[in-house]
């Protein structure tokens, strides 16, 4: 200022009315520029207050340090958007997706994603080293390897976002809540696998596994107040390594037990319909039989009616009659027929009989 | 004048901005601050977002915290259990700086790290502690009203937050929660050998239930079927004999004459007994042969 001074008054030191006309014309052009230098300042922070938000991100406007907006509405989506200058507003912009999945860390053998793509496995030994193989011991104390996937998404932004922090830097993100959610999900496998039998988590039970998982997630991100809503656990358990081929065994052995048991169903509804059919024709041949019987005798009871008069006139013709009626019929029905008749000297005849009956016929041999 | 006044509001502005940001300072939704006067901390924590006032240094001084849950984790670790099984076990903690007035005298420059190496020892004398209670059947068990694991995290965590309360650290532990529990190395050999062997046993279980299932299940097919044949027999013998009492009913009529019904149904018999594929040796004694007896003519050819 004194420089300025000096300068203005060292040209021309006459006049002092002069001299103060020059200076107020020269502070007066000075006010103008400072007056266009505050309206472009108050342009400059105007414009500086907007700010574009990428569709992989949401932002969230601190005033005074307090997020601004209740619940889904504190999270500004993609696009344009404007808040007063630096010191009182503060832009913070988190990387978020609408669906966020984190995997468990524990559970699993060592592999890399090469191996996962190429479905190959590291080569099993005879042991697991607890640095670098991960497991879960199951409620009967066998080793299995499982792991689960969950997918999530933030129900509570304020929570999710500036409760939990990742390291020790100030950033806001959600790594931190990604964190204590994949902990619950490791959380929630050591302690699923503690009450679950082996042969359930692989075989008989593994829905009832993963819905054990993934209430017990849901739980802990309940309880440890994480802000975010568990959408879906997929879980996925195997038999180690090392143990592969008898566990293969036994399922197979077990598939045969149930082949061997669905035969044996097959062949009782066999055997109970051929004897529910045997039975049906029994009763059937009886009740036939019966029919047969009753009539027959009915019928001879009418016979014997319409018989008795004529008998009753004269039994001893009635009887010879009937005899010799029989007696005709016989000797037609009658195969062979031998004649023998009485020795003239009264003696009695020796008769040898062959008892063949039924002897090789050509006939009969045809028949089969 | 005007020109004095244009000054006067500049300068006024400049001013209040300078003592604004001298006179005041913001708390952000995830911190706490503490404000000393003279080195003294103030009684109260400023946990709450918003815009506070202060004296300028050297007078006041704003220390500020991270007030977000931590995650910490600490080694995976053996730890006995109270039936001598080597256990190996790794626990999850979420802390956080609950009072930042009482945590950052304790911990240099109020360090997390330090605070976390803290926090790591006293996890590892209360999970020494708490472990070598419980036997091996309280960390896995099928039966769930025996499974105590969910106990096992409480009592680490109640006896890390007495150790917290009582050394008065600031500290507050939200949640804590296994991470994983393993075997040491070479009891993993011996439990696969033992895995190996209860597969055999259930390979052949199975094979064995298989048959014995299947031959149970047929035989009781056979002796359902027999029953069933002999229940069809004994109703077939029921309908026969209900057949001979209906018969009986018509008895009275062949009662009127008992010797024609008897012959009618000799002769009937003879009828049916002679029928073909028989033989019949007779002599002149039978009738009607009987005729031939009596012929004049034989006795004299004779």
């Amino acid at each position: 200022m004194s420089d300025h001074e000096h300068y203005d008054h060292s040209p021309a030191p006459p006049m002092s009315d002069a001299g103060s006309q020059a200076l107020a014309e020269a502070l007066r052009s000075s006010f103008v520029i400072v007056k266009l230098a505050l309206a472009a300042l108050l342009v400059v922070i105007f414009a500086a207050g907007f700010f574009t938000v990428g569709p992989q991100e949401k932002a969230v406007i601190l005033r005074f340090g307090k997020p601004q907006g209740e619940a889904q509405k504190m999270l500004l989506g993609a696009g344009l958007h404007w808040s007063l200058p630096y010191p009182i507003d503060e832009v913070i912009r988190i990387p978020i997706t609408e669906i966020q999945k984190v995997s468990s860390t524990v559970g699993w053998y060592l592999t890399s994603p090469e191996m996962e793509l190429a479905g190959t496995e590291p080569p099993a030994g005879p042991s697991l080293n607890p640095q670098i193989d991960g497991y879960v011991v199951t409620a009967d104390r066998n080793i299995i390897h499982t792991r689960a996937t969950v997918s999530y998404h933030i129900d509570d932004p304020r929570t999710a976002i500036f409760n939990f922090a990742n390291g020790t830097n100030q950033q806001f993100n959600l790594a931190g809540v990604s964190n204590a959610v994949q902990n619950a999900v490791n959380e929630a496998l050591i302690l699923s696998a503690a009450r679950f039998n082996v042969d359930d988590i692989i075989t008989r039970d593994i829905a009832g596994f993963q819905d054990a998982v993934s209430q017990r997630v849901s739980e802990l991100a309940e309880r440890e107040q994480l802000g975010v809503a568990i959408d879906q656990v997929q879980v996925q358990s195997v038999a180690p390594r090392q143990l592969k081929d008898v566990f293969a065994m036994v399922t197979t052995a077990r598939q045969n037990r149930d082949k061997l048991v669905n035969d044996a169903l097959s062949e009782q509804n066999r055997i109970a319909s051929q004897a529910g059919a045997l039975a049906a024709s029994i009763t059937n041949a009886a009740e036939s039989a019966r029919t047969r019987y009753v009539t027959a005798i009915e019928s001879d009871a009418m016979a014997f009616t319409e018989l008795l008069p004529k008998y009753e006139s004269n039994p001893n013709l009635f009887a010879q009659l009937e005899l010799a009626k029989a007696m005709t019929q016989i000797l037609t029905n009658v195969q062979d027929k031998i004649f023998l008749p009485q020795r003239a000297d009264g003696k009695p005849r020796e008769l040898r009989l062959q008892l063949n009956r039924e002897p090789p016929q050509p006939k009969s041999a045809a028949n089969p | 004048m005007k020109k004095n006044l244009i000054t006067i509001v500049i300068a006024a502005v400049l001013v209040m901005i300078f003592a604004l940001l001298l006179f005041t300072f913001q708390v952000r939704q995830s911190e706490v601050a503490v404000l000393t006067t003279f080195g003294k901390p103030a009684a109260n924590n400023l946990d709450q977002p918003d815009l506070y006032f202060k004296w300028p240094w050297p007078i006041q001084q704003v220390y500020r915290f991270d007030k977000r849950t931590q995650n910490f984790e600490d080694k995976y670790s053996e730890n006995l259990t109270a039936d001598n099984t080597m256990l190996l076990t790794s626990v999850y903690v979420g802390w956080r700086i609950s009072n930042a007035k009482d945590f950052f005298p304790k911990f240099a420059g109020g360090s997390v790290e330090v605070a976390q190496r803290q926090l790591e020892t006293m996890l590892r004398s209360a999970k020494a502690a708490v472990i070598g209670k419980h036997n091996l059947s309280d960390f896995v068990n099928p039966d769930p009203k025996q499974l105590k694991l969910e106990a096992i995290e409480d009592e680490i965590k109640t006896a890390v937050q007495n150790q917290l309360a009582t050394q008065n650290y600031g500290i507050s532990i939200d949640f804590l929660g296994v991470k994983k529990l393993g075997l040491p190395e070479s009891v993993t050999q011996t439990v696969f050998d033992r895995m190996k062997s209860e597969r055999q046993v259930l390979i052949s279980e199975a094979q064995f239930q298989g048959e014995a299932e299947a031959t149970k299940i047929k035989s009781a097919a056979e002796r359902q079927a027999a029953d069933v044949l002999a229940n069809a027999q004994a109703e077939a013998t029921r309908i026969e004999g209900s057949g001979v009492a209906e018969a009986a009913k018509t008895l009275a009529v062949f009662q009127q004459n008992p010797e024609l019904a008897i012959f009618q149904l000799q002769l009937e018999a003879l009828k049916n007994s002679l029928n073909q594929k028989s033989t019949l040796i007779f002599d002149e004694r039978t009738p009607p042969f009987s005729l031939f007896q009596n012929l004049p003519a034989n006795t004299q050819t004779k």
